[in-house]
């Protein structure tokens, strides 16, 4: 097969987690492609934890659906997370004998596995490895054998990770190892599954690269020049600051913990003015502490990168559950006639290349950036191909020319909107930034036709963004009836969606936004074209993309909302569904009218 | 041009170098033209070219002042001068970094910034215009205001005690601290400049009166006569404790000079970050490689 999603739960202490990386890094260097999502309860510390690990040998957009297989060292704790870890008719679920109930007696919301197989894991890993500890790499060991998962690889990565340790541990481990590969052999399951090799024999090794957003977020700003990070611990953004407190002192780089998000946010946009590319990062209620900085931003023409890792809210919602819910905080928390661009990821590796973006936007524009990002792309794993650095472009910001400095004028009304920026120590460019409304020379002023005049300015320089080629990705044929959007971290679900669709018969197109807003209207209007019935899929419960498209783009009657609040996962499957529905309902009725008819 | 050849080649400046064209919107009368003075004097001593100095203020009357100067200006939000300041001053540890503010910039919605901007200890020198009174709204209550004050805020009086500037940075561990009012131009533009020469953070409280909606007997005049010069006074200025003494007479006694000034300056931030740059191996990692981090090999 050339996709397996595995699901494992168990107490605190199991090593759920590091169970799931070490399958995550053996799938790395083996050449596949995988997503890793964890997910833990509510305590602090121990409590129950899990993980999914989908691993396929093309590209992986999703989390996957139903589990391929599930193992519970702890059958309480794996139902503790529910639909997080779907067992299905085809699942082969394997538990550990001695954290009974039998599975087999427990009703799975109506569902009965394709295969229960009980292992006394917990025994095999005290008998071989003298340990209780030794319980996940037993399971390593089981997953090798069964399902054909790497097994030599597995191994060196054990070895690799216990080498610091004593020798006793790492002899353990091989031994627990070992006595799930045994075990397997010896009670082989009914339905065979085996993974297949991700590359032809004798190909040589391609460095995948193993990343979460949030890292591949902070690595993403360090090669678009960020020298500068101030921010404020919160969940699920704080790995950015993370990340960056480990490694952007080596690119000569600063960061600042602040005291809090305002001032972290301060801190980024002095260095900004300063001449240096700058970012602050935060999640939902960060962001409105952040947003008179923003304001600062948009009046004073500053560039800063702003991240908001979205997670359920308002307020402390739910800290560690991805949403879609701050989109309209995006657009619309500013005070004042301020156009800010917004742009969102769509996955790990989208995530580099969106940064990088954010930062040449706001470099280029003189403008705040607000890189809108959620909980299941920064906290989620993926292993994703190489990416090619050298077809990137690094935008700074237009200084002025020596000539210009003989007479400066900071604020100039030039035909692009865009004013030569100096920064403090060029000689002639010396100018006030302020919040308060200012002329071309940044002299204060309460004049309404000179603000109105900068109004225009600061709007009309934006004005290009809507034509930007990377503005959107489409996919798919199109002069396709339907149309599927989405955007953030739904778009991989989509993606998907959009090949089950094809495959039921169904004649759509997709298209993922990379820039939210300002809205790019002629990428839309062209969408539309040919669409007579569509979705707009999102992780939100008002819908705010398909409200903001209906703000500034003709959509069709026939394009509806499909939204729902977060910690909801949508699935390939369910929009393929909604899909192939609606085009039926396009062809019952024949009638051009009928789009209106379209709930 | 701004500057003159000294005979030794180096450009000298002048008073006349930091000021701007701009026209200040202060009252006649108002404390902060002296304030403004006195800046410009302790720059033209320091010699630094204008375009070397980032000066940034919050909002409030006195917050305007950066416009008023040659540098390098700016005028943010209200009560973020200070983490404003820092990200220019760490990103940019080369320029000389002024903030000002009102005392309600200071000491109400930016007085949490205060501590954090201490305890890091970066070479900004901050110049606070207490005026006890918000004067750009016309007249409301501030965090000096005295206890009973009546203002349009507070028709019945105040019913709370007055923040303390002095007594607050100092408690806080500030290293250098000073207080001084435009009633004594020689006297403020020397801490001033004293407090921009210090190496770390420099707090320099200006009694600078508001002609408007101050109170008629804390005025420039009543300053003069009122003043305690501390250097006339034989306090010693390294001692923290009899500086903590002193600052205890805020609002009663207008004492001027250096309350306290750490003889042992300590490490600034930016100190700090270039050395943690240079153990971090700063610049020997090209940022293109950078997601080499990530290749599992």
């Amino acid at each position: 097969m050339r996709d397996l999603t595995i699901g494992m739960a168990g107490a605190g202490g199991d090593g759920i987690v590091s169970a799931g990386e070490s399958l995550m890094t053996a799938a790395a260097l083996e050449g596949y492609h995988a997503m890793l999502t964890k997910s833990f309860g509510p305590q602090i510390r121990g409590g129950e934890s899990s993980f999914r690990l989908r691993v396929s040998t093309g590209p992986v957009y999703t989390p996957g659906g139903v589990l391929d297989v599930a193992v519970a060292l702890n059958w309480d704790d794996f139902l503790r997370f529910g639909a997080e870890l779907p067992i299905g008719g085809h699942t082969i679920l394997v538990y550990d004998t001695q954290h009974a109930p039998d599975p087999g007696g427990v009703a799975l919301a109506g569902v009965m596995p394709g295969e229960i197989v009980g292992v006394p894991i917990a025994a095999i890993a005290r008998e071989l490895a003298g340990h209780d500890t030794a319980k996940n790499t037993v399971v390593l060991g089981l997953m090798a054998q069964w399902f054909g998962f790497m097994p030599d690889t597995l191994l060196a990565g054990l070895r690799k990770r216990f080498q610091k340790k004593s020798a006793d541990v790492l002899e353990q481990n091989e031994r627990a190892f070992e006595a799930g590969r045994v075990y397997a052999t010896d009670h082989p399951i009914d339905t065979a599954r085996r993974l297949d090799p991700a590359r032809a024999p004798g190909a040589p090794p391609l460095p995948m690269l193993l990343a979460d957003g949030n890292e591949m977020c902070a690595a993403a700003a360090i090669f678009a020049g960020c020298t500068f990070f101030g921010g404020y611990p919160i969940t699920p953004s704080t790995e950015i600051m993370q990340f960056l407190g480990r490694e952007l002192w080596k690119y000569g780089g600063v960061v600042l913990q602040a005291e809090d998000e305002i001032a972290g946010a301060g801190a980024a946009l002095g260095a900004s003015f300063a001449g240096r590319k700058a970012m602050t990062a935060t999640s939902g209620p960060g962001m409105s502490l952040k947003t008179e900085m923003l304001g600062l931003a948009s009046i004073a023409e500053l560039p800063l990168v702003c991240v908001n890792v979205q997670r359920g809210g308002p307020s402390t919602g739910m800290p560690t559950k991805s949403e879609q819910s701050d989109l309209f905080q995006a657009v619309f928390s500013a005070h004042g006639d301020v156009v800010r661009p917004v742009l969102a990821p769509t996955g790990v590796a989208d995530m580099f290349e969106t940064t990088v973006e954010a930062f040449n936007i706001a470099e280029q524009y003189q403008t705040p950036v607000i890189l809108l990002s959620d909980a299941e792309i920064g906290q989620r794993k993926e292993i994703i191909d190489p990416i090619e650095t050298r077809r990137f472009t690094i935008v700074d910001r237009r200084r002025p020319s020596p000539r210009e400095l003989e007479a400066y004028v900071r604020y100039a009304l030039t035909e692009s909107g865009i004013s030569p920026i100096s920064e403090p120590g060029m000689a002639g460019g010396n100018y006030l930034a302020a919040g308060i409304e200012h002329n071309e020379h940044g002299a204060p002023t309460a004049n309404g036709v000179i603000h109105a005049r900068m109004n225009e300015k600061r709007i009309r320089k934006l004005d290009p963004l809507t034509r930007w080629r990377g503005a959107v990705t489409m996919a798919g044929d199109p002069d396709a009836p339907i149309g599927l959007i989405a955007w953030g971290s739904v778009a991989g679900v989509a993606r998907e969606a959009l090949d089950r669709a094809e495959r039921l018969g169904v004649h759509a197109k997709l298209l993922l936004p990379t820039l939210l807003y300002p809205v790019p209207q002629p990428a839309y209007d062209d969408f539309f074209g040919s669409v007579r019935a569509g979705l707009v899929v999102e992780q939100s419960h008002q819908g705010q993309l398909y409200r903001l498209l209906r703000m500034f783009v003709n959509v069709p009657a026939g394009v509806v909302s499909l939204a729902r609040s977060g910690a909801n996962p949508f699935t390939p499957a369910e929009i393929a569904e909604r899909l192939a529905a609606l085009a039926q309902q396009l062809q019952r009725s024949r009638v051009p009218e009928a789009e209106a008819a379209i709930d | 041009m701004v500057g003159d050849r000294s005979l030794e080649g180096r450009t000298v400046y002048q008073v006349k170098d930091f000021k701007s064209e701009l026209k200040p919107i202060w009252c006649p009368g108002c404390g902060d033209y002296g304030v403004v003075q006195a800046i410009y004097r302790a720059l033209a001593n320091i010699g630094r070219a204008p375009h070397d100095v980032a000066f940034v203020s919050g909002i409030g009357c006195s917050s305007r002042i950066p416009g008023y100067t040659t540098a390098y200006g700016f005028n943010t939000v209200h009560g973020r001068a200070l983490p404003i300041a820092q990200g220019i001053k760490f990103s940019r540890p080369d320029l000389l970094v002024l903030a000002a503010g009102g005392d309600g910039d200071g000491f109400s919605i930016g007085g949490g910034h205060v501590p954090h901007c201490i305890r890091r200890n970066p070479d900004i020198t901050y110049i606070v215009m207490d005026n006890h009174i918000y004067g750009l709204t016309k007249g409301q209550l501030s965090p000096t205001s005295p206890r009973g004050l009546a203002t349009a805020s507070s028709v019945y009086g105040s019913l709370e005690d007055p923040v303390n500037p002095l007594l607050y940075v100092l408690a806080y561990g500030a290293r250098f601290v000073a207080q001084g009012t435009p009633a004594d131009m020689p006297g403020l533009a020397a801490v001033i400049e004293e407090g921009i020469r210090y190496p770390g953070f420099a707090f320099i409280n200006v009694q600078s009166p508001c002609i408007t909606y101050g109170q008629p007997d804390a005025q420039l005049k009543q300053h003069k006569a009122q003043m305690r010069p501390l250097a006339a006074s034989g306090h010693d200025p390294s001692n923290r404790l009899s500086a903590m003494t002193l600052a205890q007479e805020y609002g009663d006694v207008l004492h001027t000079g250096v309350f306290y000034r750490d003889p042992e300056p300590g490490p600034t931030f930016e100190q700090a970050v270039a050395q943690r740059q240079i153990a971090q191996g700063a610049s020997r990692d090209a940022r293109e490689r950078v997601l080499e981090r990530f290749a599992v090999k």
